[in-house]
């Protein structure tokens, strides 16, 4: 009998090659990765739901479920349904996303909801916050002593050298909290802006770039270790590519910054498509990634298990200590690629996962009015 | 006969009068006195007036107007220029609108509507006043005149530099459409009530019925015709004209809807058609008022259903195929 065949869409940061070579290995299951860190793999799911099995979104389950791209999951068929059950009445402490809150269970009407039912519309998988990073001589020009702000991406002191992330979602997020912090304003809700807020925003951002203020944009974590390589000292980055850079000697900085960072998580959600034997083998993926050896993989890279205790027996306490708890590493550490990447001594920026994911200001999201937001964020590409 | 101009129709009209001797030979024809009694601008008619006289209908009186026959010598007394007094055969001009034949822009105002309607969700477009001109062939007036009614309707705007612009389409301005909707159209629908046949009402109602047991997935167009039966067929039955034309005019849910079937595919809409059916019942059993609740219930709901597809359709970036739009973001 031939093995089943499992289609799985993913960005390039969450499947790296080890992960995948595990995947092969513990699962009876041929499974074809398609790594699309672009729109394009977005377009793709909600237009054909036929060509894949997973997709391991963040930040589109609106989208893909009114598209009805994706099937509701049954939690009876999930090793970890008792947690994602206990999702819909969090303890405050839980810091759990309202993202994924608010859209976890099917509710009868079709639509999700927070009521607990039988069926999911994902299963979170990861969590983490970012913020820009920069390098030691940003010091220089900002002063030693002064507080990290988001307000640094439009300093006029950094002229020229700061880099932004193209994706409209996390960049206009990115800029709003940049806007907020140099401009000395506050948006209402930062996580839903109005259009009034966008036009700041942008306007703000087609200003800058047209006084040269931008160094470039980047799209996925190597563009962005390239970018800081060539010489913006002050960016968005991925904790993936801060930990590219330091393995590659350059010093880089994970800034904790005053106003808070921008929280994201990251979910496996199964194709409108799949049934048959592609469903088991998109069921066995789902548990394998809920068993807890994936998010402990990518632990190396600094993301959070959304359910930290699973992911916690596949790593060795001193990582553990490193990643999750904010205490100096004990030895050098590796990254997922078994690379010596964290060096003896070294503590994590912002301290341990609770306090780092406790100052969360807003989460990753596709806003109400994102159509006019990407219209303005396109028009700041092109500007 | 549309691309000629209603001058023709005048000429036409005026000619077949002539034949029949309704306008007797000899009748001293002045443009202003024809307009008048046609209850036509001036223009068309001296137009078709000039043009009967080459063809030699009439002749120029060498004083004043036209003169039915061959020669200025028939030109009878000035009794007989009442043209009030004939009974003339009108029944080319009578299609119940005030004027016989819709003007230009109003033929091209709808098309050109629809493509700035089904552009707009995908970005920032400048619209282009020759450009209208060239893709329909018509003179720059009837061009302004397009661009100034949809200005009035809202649906473009003049920028700094004093280019039409039209879009994005925000889900603010599908909130504030929906808003005045579901208290327009749901009145509409309460007064149009009492007047539907309740024939259409049943055989309405049927094809929402076929529609739900249907086992295969719905074709676009058979959503948007039960669409269009229930927001445009059924409240265009108000008498209050004005309330009519604001309801046509905020009819942009639909639109987003239709761009997102066409991208994502037709998916099950039975809610829709629950929503339809409930409607239906109520205004089969005469109860407006209850219709009325119903169909502003199936807009709120529709509308949180638009809202979620607008935001499906930011990730796409639309052909544009119309040569009057160009994209500018």
């Amino acid at each position: 009998m031939s093995r089943p065949r499992l289609r799985v869409i993913a960005r390039r940061e969450f499947v790296p090659e080890p992960l995948k070579a595990e995947a092969a290995r513990a699962l009876d299951i041929d499974i074809v990765f398609d790594v699309v860190d672009t729109l394009d793999g977005l377009r793709r799911v909600v237009t054909a739901p036929e060509t894949f099995d997973v997709y391991h979104q963040w930040h589109t389950i609106d989208l893909i479920w009114t598209s009805r791209a994706i099937q509701p999951i049954a939690l009876d068929r999930l090793t970890c349904a008792a947690a994602l059950r206990a999702i819909s009445r969090p303890p405050l402490n839980a810091l759990s996303p309202p993202t994924v809150t608010r859209k976890l269970f099917l509710q009868a009407d079709g639509e999700l909801g927070s009521a607990p039912s039988g069926h999911v519309s994902m299963l979170p998988v990861l969590r983490g916050v970012d913020c820009f990073a920069y390098q030691p001589a940003v010091r220089d020009l900002i002063g030693a002593d002064v507080r990290e702000s988001w307000g640094w991406l439009f300093d006029d002191r950094l002229r020229g050298h700061v880099g932004l992330l193209s994706d409209p979602v996390l960049g206009m997020i990115e800029a709003a909290l940049a806007t907020e912090a140099s401009r000395n304003i506050s948006f209402d809700d930062i996580g839903n802006l109005s259009i009034e807020d966008i036009d700041l925003v942008a306007d703000a951002l087609i200003q800058l770039k047209k006084l040269g203020h931008f160094r470039g944009v980047w799209s996925n974590y190597e563009e962005a270790a390239r970018l800081m390589q060539r010489g913006a000292l002050v960016q968005s980055m991925f904790t993936p590519g801060a930990t590219r850079l330091r393995r590659e000697k350059l010093s880089v900085i994970i800034a904790s910054p005053i106003e808070g960072g921008r929280g994201w998580h990251s979910d496996l959600c199964i194709s409108s498509a799949t049934h048959g034997k592609a469903l088991d083998a998109a069921y066995a993926y789902l548990n394998w990634w809920a068993e807890g050896w994936p998010s402990a993989c990518l632990s190396r890279q600094g993301y959070y298990a959304f359910f930290p205790e699973r992911a916690r027996s596949y790593l060795e306490q001193d990582e553990w200590d490193y990643w999750y708890d904010g205490l100096p590493a004990a030895r050098a550490l590796p990254d997922p690629f078994g690379e010596p990447a964290i060096p003896v001594g070294h503590v994590r920026e912002g301290g341990s996962c609770a306090t780092r994911m406790g100052r969360v200001r807003v989460w990753n999201t596709f806003m109400d009015e994102h159509t006019y937001l990407v219209r303005r964020w396109r028009e700041f590409l092109e500007a | 006969m549309r691309s000629k101009g209603y001058y023709s129709l005048v000429r036409t009209l005026l000619k077949e009068n002539i034949r029949q001797g309704r306008i007797p030979r000899g009748t001293r024809l002045y443009t202003a006195a024809v307009a008048d009694r046609l209850a036509l601008s001036p223009p068309p008619v001296r137009r078709a007036l000039d043009q009967l006289m080459e063809e030699g209908v009439l002749v120029l009186h060498p004083q004043h107007g036209y003169v039915v026959g061959g020669t200025t010598q028939e030109a009878g007394q000035p009794g007989r220029e009442n043209l009030h007094l004939l009974d003339l055969d009108l029944s080319l001009l009578e299609s119940g609108k005030s004027t016989p034949l819709a003007p230009r822009w109003e033929t091209i105002l709808e098309e050109v509507k629809q493509g700035v309607l089904r552009a707009i969700p995908f970005g920032t477009f400048q619209i282009s006043e020759t450009g209208i001109c060239d893709h329909f062939s018509v003179s720059r007036t009837v061009s302004r005149e397009v661009l100034a009614r949809l200005d009035t309707q809202g649906h473009v705007e003049k920028s700094r530099s004093s280019h039409w612009i039209v879009g994005p389409l925000s889900a603010r301005a599908l909130d504030e459409t929906h808003e005045m909707r579901r208290l327009l159209e749901p009145q509409a629908l309460m007064d149009a009530a009492s007047r539907v046949d309740q024939k259409r009402l049943l055989a309405m109602r049927q094809e929402i019925e076929i529609l739900r047991r249907r086992d295969d997935v719905l074709t676009i167009n058979e959503i948007a015709g039960a669409e269009a039966a229930l927001h445009r067929e059924l409240p265009g039955g108000c008498r209050n004209r004005r309330m009519v034309a604001n309801v046509m005019n905020l009819q942009i849910a639909p639109v987003v809807d239709d761009l997102f079937r066409e991208h994502i595919g037709v998916q099950d809409e039975s809610n829709l058609l629950d929503e339809h059916d409930i409607v239906l019942a109520h205004l089969i059993r005469r109860d407006s008022e209850g219709a009325g609740q119903a169909l502003r219930r199936h807009l709120d709901l529709q509308h949180q259903r638009t809202r979620a597809r607008l935001k499906v359709l930011s990730i796409f970036d639309a052909p544009n195929d119309l040569p009057y739009l160009t994209r500018i973001h």
